[in-house]
């Protein structure tokens, strides 16, 4: 009968909206609505009203054994030397990663967030690809411009588009597939997008930034939003991607595709995930599982059972995201407050660097130093500057093949979780021109091999094959394939 | 005491009179069932601020007494909180004890363990209106809100500064704010389907404000008031003929209300039915929050609207609602809940309503009312 209550923050994408988590006494939990959180007015989508089924805890192994908790933590405190290499690209609390920030530097290493795009791209510009605008800000658009699919990817984005609809605004979509909200749905090639799209500075850019995103696309949108004055908002796969950014600025992060290749060559022996699952994360699984196998340390200190916690070496298990006490930094810039008082986390880390238990108040007082703000208020975003920037080249990457699959992302893509996701989208023509039949799933066949999908005939750009979900034969989040029957 | 009976009652406890609603008899009376032993849980809503509280399962008088008061910008429906096979009580607006009896209907539910102690309601408001409302309609920033109440057709708010601030509810409305739509046609106010029946309306001359009005309905209705009249928690005296008339006056006033607004929210569909219904579902995102809260549901995680459907279908209109919409014609009770989690605001508790209304005004039918099945479960198929 007793339960305990957590005011939290779903952890499926960086818009962190608020609800409840129920634990019970035998530790199994519900998800409550909580309809006064200022993100969401307590709604949620598919992935937090789906969290109780798919949120499965992680277990402290050292070696495949399971252990105390206490003993996995002197193991990781024992493996991670000078020259390890640290991972957090926001899965969790800014307490746990400034934490692992502490512990990195003193092996005189830094925390990479993953997304590559931040060192690429000049200093000045990271103020506006890492805090967006404030929700309600979209809803006063005058002109909105989607470069991403908001069904799709971010589903609580689709009520404040359709917010702003019925305020006037006009609402166009360049991507993938057709956005059904949108008024029109293009494909324009990046170097026209100033001619073809005409936005002013009431004009709205919402896009996405994850660690495979090309960084060349993020400046022509950047020289976009400049060039027209209007908003920009890189929306994050991670909950608390945003806050992690924020926490590690100016300093230099490698991509995911740098520290797997730095792991293949031989100069990386021992890696650190803080929450992060790059088997999840990066697109091409049999690759990143190869690299991770050459590792001499591959160290996890994560809440959640998941692909990598079953090849890790030692894995630190700690209290589920809505036990933490801590902060998150939502896409606005908003910090929220968990109501959870759990420091398993900060003090694994602390106890790794031989610190007293104990460090949650003093990196929470950073935290605050870093956001500029006295406390959390979960009502107030805190003034972020955004300085101006420079136009700069960009020549975006070529997608053109003949057929491709594309990774259309989302919570459940991210998290590595198949729900209802379990099928690929294709437009009529393609169905018909590889005499495809409903009810037989399609083949799919890259260079890395093959897989037997359900499909679905949606309104997909020609020649892509859209998929929600990591299939074993791709080597990217576009990978060139063929389809047949 | 007999069914049927009226009382106006108040708490004993100061503290629970001065904190809780119209002289605080209802949570004196959930209190003593726990410390009584009449029940082992009461659920309750824990406030957490002024315009949020969370449902809690809770076995320490100490938490029923603190949830002392009215919040009507927590709309949230208590009935999914229920544990079969747990003595409870709750206190139950209207939609609360409607869901309760149709979830005991369907075996979730032990109506004989569960005490329902119904509390008049003639709507609440989403916090988030609510805010927005105080803002624009008002001009007081939430954050100064102390408190608030329904009188007399206005809705009030006290601010920090002890002053109150009073707009007509039919102003608020006009300008869409003010209680939620469902809640504005919701004809139930007094819950007579309650093991007993509380609220203020028929409380007059010196106990006016002071006192809750009683009505008996059921013989757990009489065993939960006299345990806390019994556990000295709770006063009683019975109610003059002229406060019964009052109540009954308000709750007509109150139907006759809901009557417009029901023609007003609920107006024939101009045009293509096909087009209406397809616009509004186009932006449905496959969430399952709709049915995940709804408190007339059963079905479980393997239901018929789940297993028909499927994201990969091509549907241009997701057979997840058309399955739902007839399913709980002869169940939806209005609630409001499906509309206020929809994460792409489809107005999903209107459309309920419009499948729902005319079947169960043609079979007479009123899903909540009492332990009555729908009539077309009796209905036997004859072979021609």
């Amino acid at each position: 009968m007793n339960e305990n209550i957590f005011t939290t923050v779903c952890p499926g994408c960086s818009i962190a909206c608020g609800m409840y988590v129920r634990e019970k006494d035998d530790g199994a939990i519900d998800i409550d609505w909580r309809k006064d959180a200022v993100v969401n007015a307590g709604k949620l989508c598919r992935f937090g009203v789906r969290l109780s089924a798919n949120l499965k805890n992680a277990t402290s192994r050292v070696d495949g054994n399971e252990v105390e908790f206490s003993d996995a933590v002197t193991a990781a405190g024992k493996a991670i030397g000078d020259g390890a290499t640290f991972v957090s690209v926001g899965n969790t609390t800014c307490a746990e990663h400034l934490a692992l920030m502490k512990l990195a530097e003193s092996k005189g290493a830094v925390v990479n967030t993953g997304m590559g795009a931040f060192s690429t791209i000049p200093s000045e510009c990271h103020p506006t690809m890492g805090v967006g605008i404030p929700l309600d800000a979209i809803e006063d658009a005058k002109k909105i411009v989607l470069f991403i699919d908001p069904y799709e990817q971010y589903p609580l984005l689709v009520r404040r588009i359709l917010a702003a609809k019925k305020n006037g605004a006009t609402v166009t979509a360049v991507g993938w597939k057709a956005v059904s909200l949108a008024d029109e749905n293009k494909t324009i090639d990046p170097a026209n997008y100033e001619s073809e799209l005409a936005l002013d500075s009431d004009s709205v850019i919402i896009a996405e930034l994850n660690p495979s995103t090309d960084p060349e696309r993020v400046m022509v949108l950047l020289n976009l939003a400049k060039a027209s004055g209007a908003a920009i908002m890189f929306m994050k796969p991670f909950v608390n991607a945003v806050g992690c950014d924020l926490a590690s600025k100016k300093t230099e992060q490698k991509s995911l595709d740098q520290i797997i290749a730095e792991i293949n060559d031989g100069s990386i022996k021992t890696l650190v995930c803080l929450d992060s699952d790059l088997i999840e994360i990066m697109p091409d699984e049999t690759a990143v599982r190869g690299a991770l196998g050459k590792l001499d340390n591959l160290i996890v200190i994560t809440s959640r059972a998941s692909a990598i916690t079953d090849v890790a070496k030692i894995v630190v298990a700690t209290e589920p995201l809505y036990k933490k006490a801590g902060t998150v930094v939502n896409a606005e810039g908003r910090a929220l407050q968990n109501s959870g008082e759990g420091t398993d986390g900060v003090d694994a880390i602390g106890t790794m660097m031989g610190q007293p238990v104990g460090m949650y108040d003093e990196i929470h007082a950073a935290l605050l130093a870093t956001l500029g703000i006295d406390a959390v208020d979960e009502r107030v975003v805190p003034a972020y500057e955004k300085p101006d920037y420079a136009a700069m080249d960009a020549n975006p990457t070529a997608e053109a093949v003949e057929t491709a699959l594309v990774y259309a992302g989302g919570p459940f893509f991210w998290n590595g979780i198949v729900d209802d996701n379990d099928f690929v989208e294709m437009n009529l023509d393609m169905v018909t021109a590889n005499s495809l039949l409903k009810g037989i799933p399609a083949k799919i066949t890259s260079d890395a091999g093959e897989a037997a999908v359900k499909f679905k005939v949606s309104d997909v750009a020609p020649g892509v094959v859209l998929s929600n979900v990591k299939l074993p034969m791709t080597t990217g989040m576009v990978t060139s394939v063929t389809v047949s029957r | 005491m007999d069914i049927g009976d009226c009382y106006v009652g108040w708490a004993t406890d100061e503290d629970i009179r001065t904190r809780g609603a119209s002289g605080g008899l209802v949570t004196a009376m959930l209190a003593a069932a726990l410390e009584k032993g009449l029940v082992e849980a009461v659920v309750v809503l824990k406030k957490i601020g002024e315009f949020e509280a969370v449902p809690i399962v809770t076995s320490d008088p100490e938490e029923v007494k603190a949830a002392a008061g009215s919040m009507h910008s927590v709309p949230i429906v208590l009935s999914r909180y229920l544990e079969y096979g747990t003595k409870v009580a709750l206190p139950a607006k209207p939609c609360d004890a409607r869901s309760t009896i149709e979830q005991a209907k369907r075996g979730q539910v032990d109506i004989d363990t569960t005490y329902i102690v119904g509390l008049n309601c003639g709507g609440t408001m989403h916090p988030a209106v609510t805010r927005e409302m105080l803002d624009v309609m008002y001009k007081l920033d939430p954050e100064d809100i102390e408190g608030e109440e329904i009188d007399k057709g206005k809705l009030i708010f006290e601010t920090k500064d002890g002053k109150e601030h009073a707009i007509k509810i039919d102003e608020l409305e006009e300008e869409g704010y003010g209680r939620r739509e469902s809640c504005q046609y919701c004809a139930v106010n007094i819950p007579t389907m309650a093991d007993i029946a509380c609220g203020n309306w028929g409380v007059i001359g010196d106990l006016a404000g002071k006192g809750t009005f009683v009505e008996i309905n059921t013989e757990k209705g009489i065993a939960i008031l006299e345990n806390a009249i019994d556990a000295g928690a709770v006063e009683i005296t019975p109610a003059d003929d002229k406060g019964k008339a009052i109540r009954a006056k308000v709750d007509g006033a109150m139907m006759n209300v809901a009557a417009a607004a029901n023609e007003k929210h609920l107006s024939p569909i101009e045009g293509s039915h096909l087009d209406y219904y397809m616009n509004a579902l186009k932006d449905c995102i496959n969430c399952g929050a709709c049915k995940t809260v709804c408190p007339v549901c059963a079905c479980g995680e393997t239901a018929k609207c789940t297993e028909f459907s499927s994201a990969s279908d091509t549907y241009k209109m997701s057979l997840f609602h058309l399955v739902r919409f007839v399913h709980l014609m002869d169940s939806c009770i209005g609630c409001g809940q499906c509309t206020d989690v929809c994460p792409v605001d489809i107005p999903l508790t209107h459309i309920y309503q419009r499948f729902a209304v005319p079947m169960q005004e043609e079979f007479e039918y009123k899903p909540g009312m009492d332990m009555t099945t729908p009539p077309f479960f009796g209905v036997d198929l004859i072979e021609d």
